[in-house]
Formats: structure tokens, sequence, C-alpha cells
């Protein structure tokens, strides 16, 4: 009896119309996930309470596994950020289908992000002193202030999701709030796109900058080294592909048709266009450190490539296997058609932003600067591996929490009703929506 | 972050990025502050029911919110740009002004064997409004809504003294897990609760009599058009949630049409006919 | 931090490093660590997690039998002058160029512990502490009372023993020195060096040892072309051990055994 009355409590949190699993199962599919989480604290746990011994960094890796996640990691959570603009400023109207579910992302990924950023410094406690004595010189401070404006942005724009909630909705100050607040959300966008542009390039900044750090170093535009406007196009690739990857997913594990496949092919396209660009830009950046910059400070390009295991491969990976080629398919119509490619196109798009970002923050540190170095290795502790698990429980559970009890893709109430796709594809187990 | 932290020194570098910062900070908190404040002026201005209307209209799929000119056939597809408020509308104005549409004692509609007597105002969340001759209005359930609602599991009804807004809640039920709320067709003030259980009517004491307080609310020849599309809505309604189509052929709907369809999500049908999405 | 309305004469401290009288012995390595309150490695501490702000490198020039050749190379901060990557990439000014004397000091108070610092020093000059400092019981009096300890995650390295630097200050305005005048000293290294490899002294002092081998023939100093201007400059006579400098070549490089 308390078990039913529970449940049906429980229904009425869920919005109007839509399917979803019964409590106890729910519940079920929380568990593991709320089992790692707690694995994941007690690792960070250790790190903050024994210090960051724990971890493998070292004086020669000052940086490791959770630099190079958290640069991933924002970089797919650009989608929030990139669909915000085109839904808002460009009016894009149809990706109206997947922004609150790219909000959720957005906002799961930065605050990831900083709660792991929290346990990589070796004084959490003065994190406040990046804004009291800010270098305005160094990209460092750009990216804390930016993406600490920009985490509140997502948060601001989490609240009117929570506060449709249907329960809530009822309390008449969270509508009208929410309602106000809906009448602004173009000005949150804009913000947050300024502040993304802004980030994103400074994360590739970190690195361009490193006058130390041929491997790293770029030349480029005023005090913005190429490196930063590549990161900018290469988060915008990505995170449409994020989204699309996230949706299939979603999809799959919810047995749901949550969004037109028309949505997910635009995404598609629009990915594969901000791809091109980059591999374009990238391509003549890399041309230009290989025969001036680098060997103008005294280290010629070939060597970097000469330690084992990152050979020449790696930058051919990078920019031709998980750049040039996902761009070509997503800007092929006869393939972004075929759900298969466009998800595995986007997935390596996802990939090869990941590649590019280990490249930039793991190679960087594993490369000899002076003669008499070596080069180095570096595998993560189960401590850092850990923390970063932690990241993607919290991150899993925030969405199923969401997905749950918010509508986070409008248009899941008329895909569920029982009508016959009207493309071809029906033997598609997505597209047809039936398992 | 600030001039007076030792050592600080103004330069070009300063002032672009902590300019830059403290703008976007004072965006933001515009941005809350001002969502927060017109929310307080929303509140204290009884404006709840409104906004809560409104909300519900932008969350509408498009089929549901057409213009009920569309219903009658003078235009082929339209959006209702002002959430079901003709009372606001230029271009219904117009209509009306070429075609004037009166409430007439004719013969009473009989659309699937359903009961809708044409001395009264419809509204399109199913429920009715009657000038009475000493001022007041009289405001019930229409048979539709009644035999979709049955005999409900419990019921909320506003108490004498309480303000109905045009397009806001009337009155609330629960039947059967759903929770629908009722959409009132007038402003005005509750003189009276009144009628047998199943038959609840309200003495509303209207805001104003004017021709323009019931200009949003469907009459005449507008009615049986509509019903047919509601009936198609229905149809779908009850499909989309599962259950098997059965009005095909047109039949009676029964009494109670939750009774015949136990399997289906009863919410969302009833939040889809009485227009809360 | 001197006061910046003061006209001073700026001294740029800096260091010439004989490579060639070099022995290896390792005592500017315990004396800095004497010095500056440097713990003792931790247990678990490996050559990549331990602190070492003067470190001595072996090198050698890649021949083999009887062709080989071997050399010692002290590595500590390069204090570099122009554009210091140090200081340009830390979020909290936490890192500073002392005008007066061109050291590059670092503020453990202040140190976030981001180690960003460490990414872009290519001289691996900077040390971070991966654990709490701990002395086994009783090496506490060997404490150096004019310096003070580091805690746990934060960026430490050489700062040329500005402690000693303080000092000499000090002892100047008592016998009545003008303060704009620069001071001579000597840190740690360069004192405790049995073959004084390492001279320490003003590179803007043109009539001073330290500069004058500086400005020597066979002088050089590590990655030239990355345009940092390090104030150490190192000294060798062999060909070989001046192109160390250079940047690395695939293969030849290999760290030391000792440091």
């Amino acid at each position: 009896m308390a078990n039913a009355m529970s449940d049906q409590a429980d229904k009425e949190l869920i919005s109007r119309g839509l399917k979803r699993c019964s409590t106890p199962r729910f519940v079920l599919w929380m568990l593991p996930w709320v089992a790692l989480l707690i694995f994941g604290l007690y690792a960070a746990g250790l790190c903050l309470v024994k210090g960051l011994n724990q971890t493998n960094m070292d004086n020669r890796f000052a940086f490791g596994l959770w630099i190079f996640l958290d640069l991933t990691v924002i970089a797919l959570g650009a989608g929030a950020f990139f669909t915000g603009f085109l839904v808002y400023i460009l009016k894009l109207r149809e990706l109206r289908a997947v922004i609150n579910s790219a909000v959720v992302i957005g906002l799961v990924c930065y605050s990831g992000a900083v709660a792991v950023l929290m346990v990589d410094v070796g004084q959490p406690l003065r994190a406040w002193f990046t804004f009291w004595y800010p270098n305005v010189h160094s990209m460092l401070t750009e990216v804390t202030f930016c993406i600490t404006c920009y985490l509140t942005v997502l948060a601001i724009e989490y609240l009117p999701i929570v506060l449709k909630n249907r329960k809530l909705r009822e309390v008449p100050a969270f509508l009208v709030f929410e309602f106000q607040l809906h009448k602004l959300t173009y000005v949150l966008a804009g913000v947050g796109t300024f502040l993304s542009f802004f980030h994103q390039g400074s994360l590739g900044g970190l690195y361009g900058v490193l006058r130390g750090r041929p491997f790293a170093f770029r030349e480029g535009f005023f005090v913005w080294p190429s490196i930063f406007f590549l990161f900018i196009i290469s988060a915008a690739a990505v995170g449409p592909s994020f989204i699309l990857l996230t949706t299939c997913l979603v999809q799959k594990i919810s047995r749901k048709r949550l969004v037109r496949v028309e949505v997910l092919r635009l995404l598609g396209r629009i990915s594969g266009l901000m791809l091109a660009v980059y591999v374009l830009a990238k391509t003549v950046d890399t041309l230009i450190w290989i025969n001036r910059t680098s060997p103008e400070r005294g280290f010629p390009a070939s060597q970097y490539y000469s330690w084992n295991p990152f050979g020449t491969w790696i930058l051919f990976a990078e920019i031709v296997l998980f750049g040039l080629v996902p761009a070509l398919v997503l800007l092929t119509p006869r393939l972004r058609a075929r759900t298969g490619w466009l998800v595995a196109a986007a997935a390596m798009a996802c990939g090869g932003v990941a590649l590019n970002r280990f490249v930039m923050t793991v190679q960087t540190l594993a490369l000899p600067t002076l003669s008499f170095d070596r080069f180095l290795s570096y595998a993560p502790s189960w401590q850092e591996t850990g923390t970063f698990l932690a990241v993607v429980a919290y991150g899993v559970l925030v969405y199923s929490f969401s997905f749950r009890y918010f509508r986070l893709f409008p248009d899941e109430r008329e895909l569920q009703a029982a009508v016959p796709p009207t493309d071809t594809r029906e033997a598609d187990p997505i597209l047809a929506g039936r398992y | 972050m600030l001039p007076w932290n030792y050592g600080f020194a103004w330069n070009t570098g300063h002032i672009l990025f902590l300019g830059a910062f403290y703008t976007v900070l004072v965006i933001i908190a515009t941005t809350v502050v001002s969502a927060l404040w017109r929310s307080r002026r929303s509140l204290r201005a009884h404006q709840t029911e409104e906004i809560r209307w409104h909300s519900d209209f932008h969350d509408l799929p498009a089929a549901d919110r057409v213009c009920r000119h569309v219903l009658t056939g003078e235009f082929k597809k339209r959006e209702c740009p002002h959430a079901f408020d003709c009372r606001e509308c230029e271009t219904h104005a117009k209509l009306i002004e070429r075609h004037p549409l009166t409430v007439i004692a004719g013969p009473d509609e009989d659309v699937f064997g359903m009961d809708f007597p044409l001395d009264r105002y419809y509204h399109r969340g199913h429920t009715w409004a009657r000038l009475e001759d000493d001022g007041t209005v009289t405001v019930g359930l229409d048979d539709l809504g009644r035999r979709l609602l049955g005999a409900p599991d419990s019921l909320e009804l506003p108490m004498p003294g309480d303000h109905l807004t045009a397009n806001g809640t009337a009155f609330n039920i629960r039947k059967r897990g759903a929770k629908v709320r009722v959409l009132s067709p007038i402003d005005g003030e509750v003189l009276a609760v009144d009628g047998p259980a199943g038959q609840w009517r309200l003495r509303v004491k209207p805001d104003s009599t004017d021709e323009r307080a019931f200009r949003h609310l469907l009459r005449g020849p507008e009615v049986k058009p509509w019903l047919m599309r509601e009936m198609e809505r229905l149809q779908l309604a009850l499909t989309a949630e599962g259950a098997v189509p059965t009005l095909a052929d047109g039949g009676e709907p029964v009494s109670d049409i939750s009774a015949s369809y136990p399997g289906t999500d009863w919410d969302a049908v009833c939040g889809k006919m009485f227009l809360e999405g | 931090m001197t006061n910046p309305n003061k006209p001073v004469k700026a001294a740029r401290y800096g260091m010439a490093i004989d490579i060639d009288r070099c022995t290896g012995c390792g005592a500017c390595m315990v004396a800095c660590a004497v010095e500056n309150n440097v713990p003792p490695a931790h247990a678990g501490a490996n050559d990549r997690k331990g602190i070492t702000w003067i470190r001595v490198y072996k090198v050698d020039n890649g021949g083999d039998g009887d062709g080989r050749r071997s050399a010692f190379v002290p590595v500590l901060c390069q204090q570099c002058g122009n554009e210091t990557p140090c200081v340009h990439v830390c979020p909290q000014q936490a890192v500073d160029v002392d005008p007066a004397t061109g050291i590059v000091g670092q503020m453990p108070e202040r140190c976030l512990g981001c180690r960003y610092c460490m990414a872009a020093c290519p001289y691996h000059a900077r040390y971070f502490n991966w654990w709490d400092p701990a002395w086994p019981a009783g090496m506490e009096k060997t404490f150096n009372p004019d310096v003070a300890p580091r805690m746990r995650g934060v960026v430490e390295k050489c700062n040329f023993c500005h402690g000693r630097w303080h000092a000499a200050r000090q002892q100047a305005t008592a016998e009545g020195k003008p303060d704009t005048e620069p001071v001579a000293y000597l840190p740690a290294c360069a004192e405790a060096c049995p073959t004084q490899a390492i001279s320490f002294g003003d590179l803007n002092d043109e009539a001073g040892v330290t500069a004058a081998a500086a400005r020597g023939r066979d002088s050089f100093r590590l990655l030239e072309k990355l345009d940092t201007d390090p104030k150490i400059h190192y000294i060798s006579k062999r060909e070989w051990v001046r192109r160390i400098a250079d940047a690395p070549r695939p293969g030849d490089g290999k760290e030391s055994r000792r440091g």
C-alpha cells in the first residue's frame, strides 16, 4: 500500500503524457551509478586529504588524466552554447527539440570539470585568489573567470527546465518566475556564446602561449595563438556531434523515439560543416608550425614524432582519420541519411577532438625540452581514474533524473504516437522506434 | 580584481579584461533580477492564471492551436497568435464586422448524440457561459467534458468570492490518475456554486457584460465544426495513448468515456482535450 | 618587494657555471636543500617527485668505449629575463620578477598549486610539493630560521637564496651604505661548490667576475632560441658540451643517474 502510494506520488512528478519506467526500476537503474559515485568520491577524497601524491602525476608530468579529460569534456559540452546560439540567435527552430537536453549535458560537463579541477589543484581553498589577484596576461585566469561565469549561466538556464516540472509548476511563484525567465533566455544564450567563445579558445591558448614548449607554441593574432581559434572551431564542431550521440544513446536506452530524425541529420550537417572548416584551419596551422614556428625556436618538428609511441601516425589520426573522414561523411547527404553512418561519424569527430586535447596536454609534457631530458611516460593511478568516474556517474545520475522528471525532449509526446515512419528506413530500429 | 589591492596598476589589459568580466556579471545579474522583479509584479497583480494559461498554450502542439476561423473555413491554416484570446485580435474583429455571429435560440446541436444547446457561448476548453437576464453569467461543463470526466474522484470548485480569469482555472478535477484543470470562459467573481453533483454550475458576476467580454467564445454556427474537430482530436488522443479506434463508425460516446478505455493514459487524454498540454 | 617609486640601480644577479670544473659531487644540491629547508623525500617519492631546486645532470657525448666523455651540468631556475614564461602564465600572480634584482620570486603563500608554471618552464626548474613536508625527529634543529618552509600543494623553486640577499641588504644598510646600490652575496650552492665552478654575481656589473665569464667566448645558455634570456650562463671549452644547449634530438637524451 505504501509502495503504491509512493509510486503514485512519483508518477505525479512525471510530465503529462510521457511514459517512464516504474519507480523501483528507476531506482535499480540509478543504484550502480550511485555506487560508482561513492567510489569516485572516496578516490577524490583520498586525493584531497592525503595530497596529490595519490596520483601518478609528477614534476615532469604536471598535468595528467584530469586536465586532459577536463579539456575534452568541456569541448564536448560546447553543444550547450552552440545549440543555444543556433536556436536563440540564429533562430534555427528545429533544434529546439534538443536544446533542453543540451543544457543539461552542458551543465553536467562543466560542473563536473570544475569539480575535478578543485581536486586537481594543490590548494583548492585558495581558488578565490585567481579572482582577487588576477593576472590578465594569463590564459588560465581567463579560463577561470569565463568558466565560472558560464557555469552560472548554465545553472540559470537549467532553472526553467526544473521549474517546468509538473508538480513544481503548481507553485505560483515558480510558474511565474519560469515564465519571466524564459522571455529572457536569448540574453543568456548571447552571454553564453560570448563566454564560451573565450573560454573554449583560452583552453587552447593555455598551450599556445607556452614559449617554453615549442611543441605546443603557436603564433597567432595579437595576444591569441592560433590554437585559440582552432579550439573554438573544434568545440563548435564537436558540440552538435556529442548531442547527436547522447540523444541516440538515450533513445536506445529508453527505447523511445525522442527527436525527429531530421533533427539528428541537421546536427550532423552542422557538425560536418564546422569540422571541415576546422580541418582546413588545422592543416594550415600545422604546416606553418612545422615549417616556421617550431624550427625558429630551435626545435625541428620531425623530432617530435620520433619518440615512441607518438609517431606521425598520431598527427595523421588526429587530422585525417578523426577529422577529415567524419567531416566528409557528415557532409554527404546520402551517408547522413543512414543513422549508422551518422552516429559513427559523430563518434569519430568526438574521438578526434579528444585526441587533439590529449596531444596538447599529454604529448606536450611527454616530449623532452632539454637535450639531456628523456621522453617520459605516464599512466593515471586508480585514484585519478576513480575521481573521473565519479564525474561520469554524477553526469548519468543528473541526466537520468532530469530525463525522468523534466521535459528534456519536447517532441517526445508527438513522436510516441503510433504513427508509421515516413521514410523508408523501417528496418532501422532507432528510426522505427520499436525494439 | 579591485583597485585597492597592493601593487595594482591600471593598464589596457586590466581595463579590457575586468571591463568585460564586470559587464558580463552585470548582464547576468540584471537578467535574473529583472526576471525576479517582473515575477513579483505579476504575482502582486494576480496574473498567475493568465501566465499559467500562456505557458500551457505555448506548449500545446501546433495542431491544437488553430484559429477558430480555420474551424469555420475562413482560413485554411492559421495558428492563434493571441492564446485564444480573441478579444485582442484585430483579425477577428475585422472578420466579425463582415459576418457578425450571434447566439441564436435555434434547435439544439446534436453531434454524435451529445447535447449542445445553442443558447450559450462555448469555450474551447469545454466549458460554456450563458448570460442570464439578471446580468449574472452561468458557467458549466459541456456535454463532452462531462462525458470525459464522468464521475470525478475528487473535485476542487471555487468558493464564492473567488475571482475567475478568462482562460484561467475554473476548477480542478481528479479522475483515475488524471489531474485536470478546467478553464474558465470569462472574467468574473464567483457568486454561488450550485447544481446537483455532476451538473455543477457556477453563478458568476462578470467583470463586464459588454459584447467584447464574450468575443473569444464560440457560438451558433461555429459550434458544430468545432465539435467535429474535437471528436477527431479525441480519436487521435485515444489512439496516441494506446486505445484501439472505436469512434470511427460514429457511435455515441457513453456517459463515462474513461470507463470504456481502462488501459489508456486518461491523464494525457484529458490534458489534451482540456487544453492543458 | 622593493618600493617601485624609489630610483634603484637595478642589479641583474646571474651565474656563470663552469662545466669543465664541475665534478658532479652534488654539494650544491645538499647545500641548497639545507639552506632552504627543503624537506627530505617522502618514502614513496621517485626521482620525478622529489624537490631539488638545483639538480646536477650527467651528460655525455654519445660515444662508446674509449670515445665516451661525460660532463655534469647543474640546472636550476634560469631566472629568465625576457617574457618570463612562469610569470606570464600564473593565474594568481604568485610569481614575479623583482625589478631591483632580476630574481624571479615565487610566493608559495599565494600559489594555488595549479602547476601551469611547471608546464610552462622548459628547464624543469619548478617543483611541486606532492606531500606534506615532513622531517624526521630531531632534524628540525637543522632548520634555517630565515627561510619559511612551504606547505603541501604549492610550487617552489630556486630564488637565488633571496634570504641571503635580504641579510646582505640589511648588513649594507647597517654599515651605512646607500640602499640604491646592489649588494654582493653568495647563494648556498655557489658557496658550497668545492671547485668553485659556480660563479654568482651581478651581470650588470661589467667589471665583475661573473659578468666577464658570461661574456666570454665559451659561454652559452640553454635553449637560446627560445628567447627567454636566462641569467645562468654555462661555460665549457668543449664543443660537444656546448651542444647540450640545443633542442633534444631523438635517442641521444639520457637523464642523469645522479640527482
